[in-house]
């Protein structure tokens, strides 16, 4: 960015460009769900709030895979971990709400350093085939039913929202000590306090090592830093902070789904991170949006007008092709993990405002 | 990579003999759980027996493959479940859309896997060799996806199966027991297959330079072997051979879109456990998980029995004992029961 930064005449200590990380966030919180819920997207508000989530959820997955060069795919465990602990905690044992989300952050950071100490070092293909196996064992687990506790395939729906959520036509208020607020603006708040807590440990010398440790495993050892054990720290991090989504995401899809603990559900969040580009902060970001938009989207999009609805000339049929919108979507994908397999959208956005920024530049001189 | 089965076998006899009397008595614990449960259900036992040797087959035949690819060309080819489920659709199309006879399908099926296997080498892998490990993965990944995508564009999501020939439609008498002809013929087809791979690769020269490539590729390369050549060949292999374990899988049970990733999942707890790199490990290791899958019920109900205790009996195991089995092996010997030192670590 930085001809951007020398044309708009940012320089490095400016305090917009040292925070503009915080700053991005908080634009990304105000105008995602107008956008989203505009006509010519989704058209519906709902979505912004989901996507929220899914981006903390994919954000913590990168602090994993894009810091410190961990592939896991069996992310979506602790998700559900989140998602079951508290759904058992509000429902079973008429817990508070935020007593479970506690627990269930505790939960799934004791089950991440424990897999953690099992299978770090393993070397990145291990690491990567060893978190699926994990996440699938918890599947089995999880439909097996144990104690009556998990509702086996069916899940948790039954009491499992908190007393202070109020649900009317499919929108949530939050109504808690007289006072009433959207349910959006809560997400938004969780949402900005857990980015900024993830940027303030990918900046700090724990971050840093972090990524010495990503970018060369051995010279880090040989500098003496106990390479296992940062692997160690960062994964169990990362799964205490995909616990924070599910907790959020049990209120949002009212209750825990066994669907959460599928395969399908952490091969998305790779998917959606390698999209986004694991290189940058708002990688995974992009990736949520262009992934859950492109999902919305396509899957309620059936007829293609042409040139435009209003003066339809030609109309074509899609709906029986884009059911298999994944194809062109795995095709997308194998082909920027052969091209660039770090920088994804995001890298593309930033390389291409660079040019043009470069370009500007040249012919304003 | 590869050892020979006198190799492996004199190994094993080896740590027989040096384990700890900690080992030999759990080593003699293991048997005495298992005959007890043979004694008291013998006909089930042999049941569960042969069940878990057919599943442990099938597991060996795709693990072969993913440990091959993965041991030449350091690629954990995520997409084998994939070509294994494309074995099992190819099959389908053979015999119940074209009506030709299953021994059609069994030499035509694998063949075809394999040719899309080659495409997969060529148009993707043959460009991330060079690359880290994890953009293997990856690229794989996504076109496992695309897999199933297509299979279930051509042939829709829901579960198929054929008919099997009349001749293995029977059943043969075991003495104790009745067993499916279809999966006697499973056992050697499997057994086959991983023995004709077994002897490619260390009796004949072809065999010789592609260990050669796994030890060293550059000075292999220096030799005047043509090595991108046999990666493509060990490729076809490897897809030919998940092609008939996926012929045979569709036969006995029928297939359904979520074969690929399950067993893919699968055949790499088989080479975790039977240690990266080694050949002979897949192959045991495939029947052990099997064998343990199968028997865990067996020896759980007979020892209710037995005891009294019903709670022994914990129903829904089946799915998990792969994982247990994988974390066990982990926690007592990280690198697999015949893993190599160093190798991917």
């Amino acid at each position: 960015m930085s001809d951007l930064r020398t044309l708009l005449g940012v320089g490095e200590d400016h305090p917009l460009y040292r925070y503009r990380i915080p700053v991005g966030l908080l634009v990304l919180v105000v105008g995602l769900r107008p956008v989203v819920a505009h006509e010519w997207f989704a058209g519906y508000g709902q979505l912004a709030t989901s996507m929220l989530i899914w981006m903390v959820f994919v954000a913590s997955f990168n602090l994993l895979f894009g810091y410190t060069g961990l592939l896991s795919f069996g992310h979506a465990m602790f998700l559900g971990i989140g998602m079951y602990v508290v759904a058992i905690g509000v429902s079973v044992f008429a817990l508070p709400w935020l007593v479970a989300a506690v627990a269930g952050v505790l939960v799934a950071g004791t089950v991440g350093y424990a897999i953690g100490r099992i299978i770090a070092g393993k070397g990145e293909i291990y690491f990567a085939m060893l978190t699926l196996a994990f996440a699938q064992a918890a599947y089995f687990v999880v439909n097996a039913d144990p104690y009556g506790l998990t509702g086996g395939s069916s899940g948790l729906t039954q009491g499992t929202l908190p007393t202070w959520i109020e649900t009317y036509r499919g929108q949530k208020r939050v109504v808690l000590a007289g006072m009433q607020g959207e349910w959006y603006w809560l997400v938004a708040l969780v949402f900005l306090v857990t980015m900024l807590a993830l940027w303030q440990v990918v900046r700090s010398p724990f971050g840093r090592t972090l990524m010495a440790v990503r970018d060369n495993r051995q010279l880090a050892k040989s500098i003496g830093i106990d390479t296992d054990r940062y692997q160690t720290a960062a994964f169990t991090l990362s799964t205490m902070f995909a616990a924070v989504a599910g907790a959020l995401m049990e209120i949002n899809s009212q209750g825990a789904s066994l669907e959460t603990f599928a395969i399908n559900t952490s091969g998305d969040t790779v998917l959606m991170a390698v999209l986004g580009g694991v290189n940058y902060f708002f990688g995974p970001i992009t990736g949520v949006f262009v992934w859950l938009f492109a999902e919305d989207y396509l899957t309620s999009f059936e007829t293609l007008h042409l040139p435009l609805a209003e003066f339809s000339t030609v109309s074509v049929d899609l709906s029986g092709l884009l059911n298999y919108w994944a194809f062109a979507l795995g095709a997308l994908f194998v082909l920027v993990v052969l091209v660039s397999p770090k920088d994804g959208i995001w890298g593309f956005v930033r390389g291409l405002t660079e040019r043009v920024a470069a370009r500007l530049r040249e012919v304003t001189r | 990579m590869p050892r020979t089965v006198s190799q492996g076998l004199a190994e094993v006899r080896a740590r027989v003999a040096g384990l700890s009397p900690g080992w030999l008595a759990a080593g003699l614990a293991l048997v005495v759980v298992l005959a007890v449960a043979l004694v008291t259900k013998p006909g089930l036992f042999v049941d569960n027996a042969i069940g878990g040797l057919v599943y442990g087959m099938i597991l060996v035949m795709v693990a072969l493959g993913l440990s091959l690819i993965l041991g030449l060309m350091g690629v954990v080819n995520f997409a084998h479940g994939a070509l294994f489920m494309l074995g099992a659709y190819f099959a389908w199309q053979v015999v119940a859309a074209m009506g030709l006879p299953f021994w059609a399908a069994l030499a035509v099926a694998p063949v075809a896997v394999g040719l899309v296997g080659v495409l997969v080498e060529v148009t993707v892998l043959r460009n991330i060799y060079d690359e880290e490990p994890t953009i293997g993965l990856l690229a794989t990944f996504g076109l496992t996806m695309m897999l199933e995508e297509v299979v279930r564009g051509v042939w829709g999501a829901a579960p198929k199966s054929f008919e099997l020939p009349a001749v293995l439609a029977t059943n043969t008498s075991l003495g104790v027991t009745q067993v499916g002809t279809f999966r006697l013929f499973m056992v050697g087809v499997s057994a086959l297959s991983i023995l004709l791979v077994y002897l490619l690769i260390t009796r004949t020269d072809f065999g010789l330079t592609v260990r050669a490539g796994v030890q060293d590729s550059e000075m292999t390369a220096f030799l005047g072997v043509d090595l991108p050549l046999r990666f493509t060949a060990m490729f076809f292999l490897g897809a030919v051979i998940a092609g008939v374990g996926g012929v045979l899988r569709g036969a006995e049970v029928g297939m359904g879109p979520g074969m690929a990733e399950k067993f893919v999942i699968l055949a790499f707890v088989v080479v975790v456990v039977g240690g990266a790199g080694s050949l002979f490990g897949s192959v045991a290791a495939g029947i052990l998980i099997g064998e343990a899958q199968y028997l865990s019920t067996v020896v759980l109900t007979a020892w209710a029995d037995v005891t009294g205790v019903q709670a022994i009996n914990v129903g829904g195991l089946e799915g998990l004992v792969p994982y247990l089995v994988m974390l066990v092996v982990l926690l007592v010997r990280p690198r697999g029961l015949f893993g190599e030192e160093g190798f991917l670590e």
